[in-house]
């Protein structure tokens, strides 16, 4: 166990999520990300001393080095700033950039700051399918549900789980974004609703699945000795991760796979990375919220898994029990209702960490898991591939 | 900002860089498991003992959608903490060095790559960095922005020969090439008795509005920015102790200006490495590359204290400024 | 109040394409495997570190970041591990629905990805037997090449 530097979120800030927004444009959507965030925080733009960008494919919003455009309207003018574009992931590895930059000694102040509009492309699936290797894997049209089509349909196989598990996912989700002022996608509904909502790629459902958001997110990430000088109480960070697995999804299966794809076993050593710095050894015990990144109902099984809350497999047995929803006991799952009710992709991993600074700090509003102390949040980039976590609490004392 | 320790010296293990005009028998990933490969065994390293990767590169020069995606396996990050760094290939130098001054890990590979001979019209690939509602209309480019820049400081005196843009000819641009530029940085208990390449002494960065209308582009203000960071955090030495100074610019003229703004001693060097046509690179990681260039001017005993500055963005938006010594001192 | 409010105009909307081209270096190791599949062949690449059979071919394995020694021909059938049939038609993708499976051919050891043909695919619970993982399939090759990875896709192996 080594301990880390101590860091703080100070403050965050999120626009409420939709599908368009018509009356901004991108740059002036990353702005409101910005000035939420600082007002939450209570500190004025002078205060910070360096700017992290979150922005994932430059082609989703249709710029290249899109950050660029965005400096004057993120308040980084002048200022030391770099983007960071880890897929899905980008905006936790922003979070743990910004985290850096402190850690470092050289900064006491650091704003992450960014926005996305996914509808703003035509069609961001034949974007993404952009993704794959050029000579291999373009000519088949693979895309981010597709992938992770095939991961949920291992799972099912090796577990012996079905598309009604998947459904109580989301169920719980919803339920938890009808309380989330910010969400997306905020109307409940049934494992019948989910079953029978139309097929996109079997087993994934539309009730499965994350919508395409826009909306702007923001954290001010302060040294603890500039929160021990302004007497200020952020939510601390006490560990943090990030691992990477192989490119190739038909290398997560076959004969001497290392680790399967139906899984999340890079993910999950992510998570210990960050568990052992905080002192955590058992999480279904110390861990009273997980704010993960799960764009896809399957997905977010075998993330529970991963971060140690189930055995693998396990996931929807607990979760029929009534396990992980708001009022049961034990870690809460996603209170927020998590990326499955929104997904503005390049401040969705921006979102876990501020949902999870938020609840350390009793202060995320109706969807407050009570007496929260200790929050994990996690993230999901490129295919399945890069991944992100990261523990918060609400003090600096000894997780027992 | 408050009262602040300077940072530890980080030293650089090794330098490694892959550039070729238009490489056609490798593919980008190739390219990038090469110069990895290479680099870490210059190290003494291997994957097994590589513990973070930080990258940069551009996607739509290269023509991947996430271009972290196929290229970190290919670096050596499976099984590691990865990290993208898009705005450029110089501050991902910067991140790799922040990352060991925070305590994560004793080692990390920074690697930048851009293959501009995958676009097959490379001006059309850039001309989607221009935002969409007045620049891209005008096709604003780094050639056109680095022309209107080099407009505010030209005299009736200079002839403008072989104009490319006004007043730009081809012997003030860059020429461009197919690169991986790769170091491999580690704190300074893992460094053997043969001692490093160079120890880092300091970094600033800064980036300016990105509307040219609203700034002073003869003033190199990111630059000043820069230099002012590196003198209160770090506190290294000045510029006029630089023997050698590697600069990455969009344009010659740039350079020189740049140059002109560091204050640098008579004796010192500009670009002894080759002047922006002598040295291909593509702009993505020219300044990456220039760093490397001011590495290997430490490395070989040529200097004592150099520095590197990286422009990147249209007319010089931002720039990154990192020193380097042979000695260790604090 | 927005700005919009405020000035009473409907918003608009300004129309642009990213139409770029590239020309992308594949690399000898992938010219050599497309080239195969113009002549009925599927080949791999040994992985010295794991032992494994890297298929598609690579030129180095990234879980070792060690280069591949030597080629392998594998067989041009082999078992499903995982599958999807897609419903939903995306822009610039083709028309659903169609059936997506990675296969491990017999003798490699990861799984090649390809389409899924010859299955009547509108009715989904048989289309999904059809495509259990551990089904098995036949590689079936394009009559006239591309030059592609298109070039190939799987097929039932037939009861």
């Amino acid at each position: 166990m080594s301990k880390i530097p101590a860091v703080g979120v100070l403050g965050s800030g999120q626009t409420k999520f939709v599908t368009t927004r018509t009356d901004v444009t991108f740059p002036e959507l990353v702005r409101e990300g910005s000035d939420l965030a600082l007002a939450d925080a209570g500190i004025p733009i002078d205060e910070v001393d360096a700017f992290v960008f979150p922005l994932a494919p430059d082609a989703l919003i249709g710029v290249g080095n899109g950050e660029r455009w965005c400096v004057e309207a993120v308040g980084a003018s002048g200022k030391p700033f770099m983007r960071v574009n880890n897929g899905g992931a980008t905006g936790m590895s922003a979070v743990i950039t910004a985290w850096t930059h402190i850690a470092s000694g050289m900064f006491d102040v650091v704003l992450v700051a960014g926005a996305d509009r996914v509808s703003e492309s035509g069609s961001a699936q034949s974007v993404l399918n952009k993704m794959w290797d050029v000579g291999y894997e373009r000519p088949v049209p693979l895309n981010t549900i597709t992938m992770l089509a095939m991961s949920a349909a291992r799972y099912m196989h090796l577990y012996d789980s079905d598309e009604r598990d998947m459904a109580l996912v989301s169920v719980k989700n919803r339920a938890h974004a009808a309380l989330n002022p910010y969400a997306h996608l905020r109307k409940p509904v049934t494992v019948d609703e989910v079953l029978a909502s139309r097929d996109l790629a079997w087993p994934i459902k539309l009730g499965d699945a994350c919508p395409a958001s826009t909306g702007a997110a923001g954290l001010v990430l302060v040294s603890e000795r500039y929160a021990k000088a302004h007497g200020l109480r952020p939510a601390w960070i006490r560990g943090l991760g990030q691992n990477t697995e192989t490119y190739w999804m038909g290398d997560r299966v076959g004969p001497k796979v290392v680790s399967d794809h139906a899984d999340a076993d890079a993910l999950g050593e992510a998570f210990w990375h960050a568990y052992r710095q905080a002192g955590i050894t058992d999480p279904r015990s110390q861990i009273d919220v997980a704010e993960v990144y799960a764009p896809f109902s399957s997905v977010e099984l075998h993330v529970i898994e991963a971060a140690g809350l189930a055995e693998k497999g396990q996931a929807p047995k607990h979760l029929a029990e009534g396990e992980f929803a708001l009022g049961a006991p034990g870690t809460i799952v996603n209170p927020s209702g998590g990326v499955l009710c929104t997904n503005a992709i390049a401040v969705t991993g921006a979102v876990r960490v501020a949902e999870a600074a938020n609840q350390v700090l009793n202060r995320a509003g109706a969807h407050q898991v009570s007496d929260a102390r200790v929050a994990v949040a996690s993230a999901i980039g490129g295919d399945h591939q890069f991944y992100s976590t990261m523990v918060l609490s609400s003090d600096l004392e000894e997780i027992a | 900002m408050t009262t602040r320790t300077a940072p530890a010296p980080i030293a650089v293990l090794a330098t490694h860089e892959l550039v070729a005009p238009r490489e056609d028998h490798m593919s980008l990933e190739e390219m990038i498991f090469a110069c990895s490969s290479t680099v870490l065994k210059k190290a003494g390293l291997d994957h097994s003992t590589l513990e973070g990767v930080v990258m940069s590169g551009q996607d739509q020069i290269d023509g991947r959608v996430i271009s972290c995606m196929p290229s970190a396996g290919p670096a050596g990050g499976v099984g590691r903490d990865v990290t993208m760094i898009a705005s450029s290939g110089d501050h991902a130098l910067v991140y790799g060095w922040m990352r060991l001054l925070s305590g994560q890990g004793s080692n990390v590979l920074v690697i930048g790559w851009s293959k501009p001979s995958e676009s097959v019209s490379l001006a059309h690939s850039q001309s989607v960095s221009a935002e969409p509602f007045v620049l891209r209309a005008v096709g604003m480019n780094d050639t056109i922005a680095a022309s209107l820049q080099a407009s505010r400081w030209y005299t009736p005196d200079a002839p403008v020969e072989d104009p490319v843009s006004w007043p730009l000819g081809a012997e003030d641009l860059p020429a461009d090439a197919d690169a991986v530029y790769a170091a491999v940085l580690a704190t300074a208990d893992q460094v053997g008795p043969e001692g490093p390449i160079a120890w880092i002494r300091g970094a600033g960065w800064s980036t300016d509005q990105y509307d040219m209308g609203s700034r002073d582009l003869t003033e190199n203000t990111p630059l000043r920015q820069a230099l002012a960071q590196i003198e209160q955090i770090s506190g290294v030495p000045r510029a006029r102790t630089w023997d050698v100074v590697e600069i990455a610019a969009a344009s010659e003229p740039a350079v020189r200006r740049a140059a002109e703004a560091l204050d640098l001693p008579a004796t010192a060097r500009v670009n002894p490495s080759g002047s922006l046509r002598e040295r291909p690179a593509p702009a993505h990681v020219s300044g990456l590359g220039r760093m490397l260039a001011a590495l290997d001017a430490v490395g070989k005993g040529e200097a004592s204290h150099a520095a590197a500055v990286g422009l990147h963005g249209f007319a010089g938006q931002g720039a990154t400024v990192m020193v380097f010594s042979g000695e260790q001192e604090r | 109040m927005t700005a919009q409010a405020e000035s009473g105009t409907d918003p608009a909307f300004y129309e642009q394409t990213w139409d770029l081209s590239y020309r992308h270096a594949l690399g000898e190791t992938t010219s050599r495997f497309l080239a195969g599949l113009a002549k009925g062949e599927i080949w791999g690449r040994r992985d010295p570190a794991s032992g494994r059979v890297l298929v598609p071919p690579r030129s180095y394995s990234d879980r070792d970041h060690t280069p591949t020694t030597d080629w392998v021909k594998v067989a041009n059938e082999g078992v499903i591990e995982m599958f999807t049939v897609v419903y939903e038609p995306f822009r610039n993708l083709p028309d659903p629905p169609y059936a997506l499976a990675y296969v491990t051919l017999d003798g490699a050891d990861t799984a090649l990805v390809g389409y899924v043909k010859g299955l009547d695919l509108s009715d989904r619970e048989e289309a999904v037997r059809r495509l259990a993982i551990g089904e098995r399939v036949v590689v079936a090759f394009a009559d006239e090449p591309t030059g592609t990875a298109a070039d190939y896709w799987f097929e039932p192996a037939g009861d």
